[in-house]
């Protein structure tokens, strides 16, 4: 049986739902020799800023008994004017589908950015990661406001026709009001979930195993957080939710689309292994076939509830 | 550990690193960069202590497993022209990647640091082939005291014209590194410093495994900037 791995967005033709997370995956070519970039429905670079930004102290990653990994990387990247000059040339355009993260600090930082990016051709479109930022007007902290969301949502909506998507924080305790907040300002797609907030110690040393002290959780264990979160958001909006929290296997990637992802975001697991994208289409592929499955899209919220 | 790998064996150079995947299990997720110790054809040496669960996993391989290994990566050791005096100054585990440096350099001065006769890092057969100068913490081999501290005691043998000819390679624990640093800048003797760091990706995607720059604002990554480091260039933190 031949699988059809593509998934369609409004105009958006993803080949395949496999996308990298923001952060994971640079700025689209350090993997080059590494990725099949034709397993890829696309790429989404590491955030830009409107400044360049230094990121945090080190040490900024380490593992947890538990699993998975905390990064404290702190948003590090070279500013959207050297990323223009220096970053566009290198991304994938052509060989995959391109998005590029957005973070600001304010409602301006995120429309500032944007303006400049509209001037490069043939990207796909952007991510907005208003997961964690301070607004200026006080608003979202991690806890997060849908206020905030919406503003940045519908500034950026107003400037652009290319696909946004608008990646929230696992941490609201109800999803529901923000991921509408988003959809009524013009949202393409939620990106469910950035990181949780965690922290580790070496208590032999009393030392935290991070520079930053916290940092962003990842990996195996942010994948049931992450599922519930795309559950409950597509029970409320009508519009694709990326998945993105823990992926390490194709039944992994199967279970977010059977809670109601329509693309799948690849992000810690391409530290441990950067074929996963080729590996986890295999898997995916395969439980298509078991299961009598013509298109990967139809599995989209096909969950059966007990 | 004994790799089959011609294409890392024949392509990479000392001082470059393999970034090591566990196992298949993803816990511990992460990779382990590993300097490549010296090759021999299409075989590599990979040294390394147990000091974690990864690298203990790592040290149950048996013979004819596979390993997957991503390399070689990071810029390797500036070669010296044959009018420099190369000092080659390992700290424990940190020896490896001078073992590959020392295969390509004819005459260093090699000088390596433990903390006592029972936690040497080479075998003694290669100490005496390689002419190794030992230091020992606790005095049971060698120098009774640590390796900057020799390396300050052979510098006094040195006249002030040759002191001018040594370029130090080091690799080793950072109190070592922060001292060894220091003492070239005394002498202003031209150092380079195999660094290391808590990485993820390895080639330069992630941010993970920075270190301060010494002459402006921000961080070099270790994987790909590194991770030699010309000392003066980095800010070296306890």
């Amino acid at each position: 049986m031949n699988v059809d791995t593509k998934v369609i967005m409004g105009d958006l033709v993803l080949r395949t739902p496999l996308l990298t997370g923001s952060g994971t995956f640079g700025y689209g070519n350090e993997y080059n020799t590494l990725v099949d970039y034709s397993k890829l429905g696309g790429i989404i670079t590491k955030s830009i800023s409107l400044e360049p930004r230094n990121g945090n102290p080190p040490p900024r990653i380490c593992e947890t008994r538990a699993g998975g990994i905390i990064n404290s990387i702190g948003l590090a990247n070279v500013g959207v004017d050297a990323f223009l000059n220096q970053k566009v040339e290198a991304l994938p355009i052509g060989k995959t589908e391109v998005f590029i993260s957005v973070v600001g600090d304010s409602v301006e930082d995120y429309t500032s950015v944007v303006e400049k990016l509209e001037t490069i051709e043939d990207i796909a479109g952007y991510e907005l990661n208003i997961s964690c930022p301070n607004v200026k007007s006080g608003g979202l902290s991690l806890g997060g406001d849908k206020e905030a969301v919406a503003a940045i949502t519908k500034a950026v909506r107003s400037m652009t026709h290319r696909f946004v998507s608008v990646k929230l924080t696992p941490h609201y305790a109800v999803i529901a009001p923000v991921a509408e907040a988003a959809v009524k300002a013009g949202a393409d797609a939620l990106t469910l979930t950035n990181t949780l907030v965690g922290m580790a110690i070496d208590a032999e040393c009393r030392k935290s195993l991070l520079g930053n002290v916290t940092g962003g959780y990842s990996g195996p264990p942010l994948k049931p957080v992450s599922l519930a979160k795309v559950w409950q958001a597509s029970q409320v909006v009508d519009i694709p939710i990326w998945a993105s929290g823990g992926m390490v296997n194709g039944i992994d990637c199967i279970e977010f689309m059977l809670a109601g992802a329509s693309a799948l975001q690849l992000g810690s697991v391409l530290f441990a292994d950067p074929t996963a994208p080729e590996r986890i289409l295999v898997e995916m592929t395969e439980y298509c076939e078991r299961h009598n499955v013509e298109r990967f899209s139809n599995l989209i919220g096909s969950l059966e509830i007990q | 550990m004994t790799v089959y790998s011609p294409v890392i064996s024949r392509h990479c150079q000392a001082g470059q690193f393999v970034h090591v995947r566990i196992g298949d299990s993803f816990n511990p997720f992460l990779r382990r960069p590993l300097s490549i110790g010296p090759c021999d054809g299409d075989y590599l040496r990979l040294i390394f202590t147990v000091k974690g669960i990864g690298t203990k996993i790592l040290s149950e391989k048996q013979p004819g497993d596979m390993i997957d290994l991503i390399g070689p990566l990071g810029k390797p050791f500036y070669l010296p022209d044959e009018k420099s005096c190369p000092v080659l100054i390992g700290g424990g585990i940190g020896v490896v990647p001078l073992l590959t440096l020392d295969d390509h350099i004819k005459k260093a001065v090699f000088l390596l640091g433990v903390q006592s006769k029972t936690s040497l890092t080479v075998d003694e057969s290669e100490i005496n082939q390689r002419g190794i100068s030992i230091a020992s913490d606790d005095g049971s081999i060698g120098f009774n005291g640590n390796v900057v501290q020799l390396f300050e005691k052979t510098l006094q043998q040195w006249s002030g014209t040759e002191k001018q000819k040594i370029i130090v390679y080091a690799c080793g624990p950072m109190p070592m590194m922060i001292a060894l640093k220091s003492v070239c800048a005394k002498f202003s003797i031209k150092a380079y410093l195999s660094l290391e760091a808590p990485m993820a990706c390895g080639v330069g995607a992630c941010q993970s495994c920075v270190v301060r720059k010494a002459k402006a604002e921000g961080y070099y990554l270790v994987c790909q900037d590194g991770p030699v480091f010309d000392a003066q260039d980095v800010e070296l933190q306890p």
